[in-house]
């Protein structure tokens, strides 16, 4: 299990350097495309292992329904502008399923919510995003500070302003041949109200249902023994 | 009984798509991308006379307007100087370099209005079920839950109405609360009957041999042909362009716009590329003529 994790974290935090130093020091034309690429081969490694471990039925379907509820989350917030629980339930995932069981819940709730809403090349990204939110959020449950209300609070509130940044990547490198920084700027000046709405809902949450969700989902956990490790 | 592009198997469909999106940002000239672009609307309006991508239309034009606006003043790298604002250059390379950009950027978005259309649940899910089975299955459960949790919600949503528990009236900390509320009670309500769902799954020998499944779809002799087809064409257009052929150069000077002989050889081959869909759609209906 400790090995799986370190080669989770390994395999992501390398291909992650890959893709920032390719856009930088390679003379290539098709960025976006060659994004869309890589972004496939880091999550290649995670969709492998989920296909390849021993899983019960059972835990696929708790997978299935939580990527579900992460997806519908977005509806009855319809009225909300930039609320919405979906984060939220993909972090807590994380913290009670661990971070492979995080990473599927949140490239497949960025799935899902986009075949109701239309597929387009932010899919991926969104995919990644989410996926890589649930895996950390898994990574760093045993910590002393995300067992607190705070430390997950912090947690989800970087990871508001992480997530819209990770999406700005897809319009900054469908256009980096241009590539200025006032462009990068103006780009991620503009999405600092988005993002702090994110940020804010994510706190929030947090500070009200995390208690509680995670003591449904432990409840579920060790009924029926799902999911350990 | 699906007839015409859609009746085509959903490989051939995938590939055709992922043809189109990679070669539209590939190409980068100018000439290429406007055909491009006027035979991806076409194909949309081949498939529902256009109703979906009218609903993109206003956010397209928009998207692509400010990029072709802003690029020119944002950039100021490039050689042929048009005129100075506020002291920074403005370049045709940059204008031109906008346009490119926008125009293979609403390609993609096209693309993607004709994909949800045409590749949409089954057929989308169909295609990764032979690469990732296990991950293939987890989204198809996730999306048929979707419509029963959303069901579930409303009723979730009734009783609170009763009780006057609002989302519509209140600050927007109590109602982003009781929407919360809302989704654990969903959360109790479903993991219950998830394991309900698994065990009827176990029961019926889930997890035992490898899953099999029904495939509506099947390969017949057109499918391959198009296939084959596809890749050639795609091929050319790689080599090609691979070449410096169908690209023009944008930094730091204006390469020229002239085609080439073997300009004109890729620009048949994406063109055929993309009336793909418009070729199969076009072959039915003559058929259909002719029979009568």
């Amino acid at each position: 299990m400790a090995r799986s994790r370190t080669y989770l974290l390994i395999v992501s935090v390398i291909i992650f350097i890959l893709l920032i130093t390719a856009f930088v020091f390679f003379q290539y034309n098709a960025y976006l495309l060659m994004s869309l690429v890589i972004i496939a081969c880091i999550m290649i490694p995670f969709f492998a292992r989920f296909e390849l471990k021993k899983i019960k039925g059972r835990e696929v379907v708790i997978l299935a329904i939580l990527a579900a509820i992460a997806a519908i989350g977005r509806v009855p917030f319809a009225g909300l502008p930039s609320v919405q629980p979906t984060s939220f339930v993909i972090i807590v995932t994380g913290l009670v399923f661990g971070s492979e069981s995080g990473f599927i819940v949140g490239a497949v709730a960025a799935i899902v919510s986009n075949i109701f809403l239309g597929q387009g090349p932010w899919t991926p990204w969104q995919m990644f995003a989410w996926g890589m939110m649930g895996m950390s959020a898994g990574l760093l449950r045993n910590i002393w500070f995300m067992r607190k209300v705070w430390g997950q609070c912090i947690f989800g509130f970087i990871w508001g302003y992480l997530f819209g940044w990770l999406m700005n990547l897809w319009i900054v490198t469908s256009n980096i041949e241009n590539f200025t920084w006032e462009f990068f700027v103006s780009i991620y000046v503009s999405s600092i109200y988005h993002d702090l709405a994110h940020a804010l809902s994510n706190v929030f949450f947090l500070v009200v249902f995390s208690v509680s969700w995670v003591k449904i989902m432990n409840h579920f956990k060790r009924k029926y023994g799902l999911l350990e490790g | 009984m699906e007839n015409g592009y859609r009746s085509y198997h959903p490989y051939v469909q995938f590939l055709y798509y992922l043809c189109v999106s990679i070669l539209a940002m590939y190409f980068n000239h100018p000439l290429f991308l406007i055909i491009a672009c006027i035979l991806m609307v076409f194909v949309n309006i081949s498939h529902d006379g256009g109703r979906a991508l009218r609903k993109w239309g206003l956010v397209l034009i928009v998207m692509s307007m400010i990029i072709i606006v802003l690029n020119p003043f944002l950039v100021s790298r490039g050689t042929n100087i048009l005129f100075y604002f506020r002291d920074k250059q403005v370049t045709l390379e940059a204008t031109i370099y906008g346009i490119t950009m926008s125009l293979s950027l609403v390609i993609v978005l096209i693309m993607f209005v004709s994909f949800n259309l045409v590749l949409n649940g089954n057929r989308f899910l169909f295609i990764f079920s032979k690469v990732l089975p296990r991950t293939a299955f987890l989204i198809m459960l996730a999306i048929r839950f979707v419509p029963l949790l959303n069901r579930r919600l409303e009723e979730i949503g009734m009783v609170h109405r009763i009780r006057g528990m609002s989302m519509t009236e209140g600050s927007i900390r109590e109602r982003a609360k009781i929407g919360m509320l809302r989704i654990q009670l969903l959360l109790t309500l479903s993991l219950e009957e998830a394991i309900q769902t698994a065990d009827s799954m176990k029961a019926r020998g889930y997890g035992i041999g490898k899953k099999s499944s029904y495939i509506p779809y099947k390969m017949e002799k057109r499918d391959w042909g198009w296939l084959l087809t596809l890749v050639l064409l795609f091929l050319i257009c790689i080599v090609g362009g691979s070449l410096g052929y169908g690209k023009i150069q944008i930094y730091p000077e204006l390469g020229t716009l002239h085609f080439f002989l073997l300009d004109w050889i890729l620009f048949v081959c994406m063109i055929s590329i993309f009336s793909f869909p418009l070729i199969a759609e076009g072959r039915e209906k003559l058929r259909w003529i002719y029979l009568k």
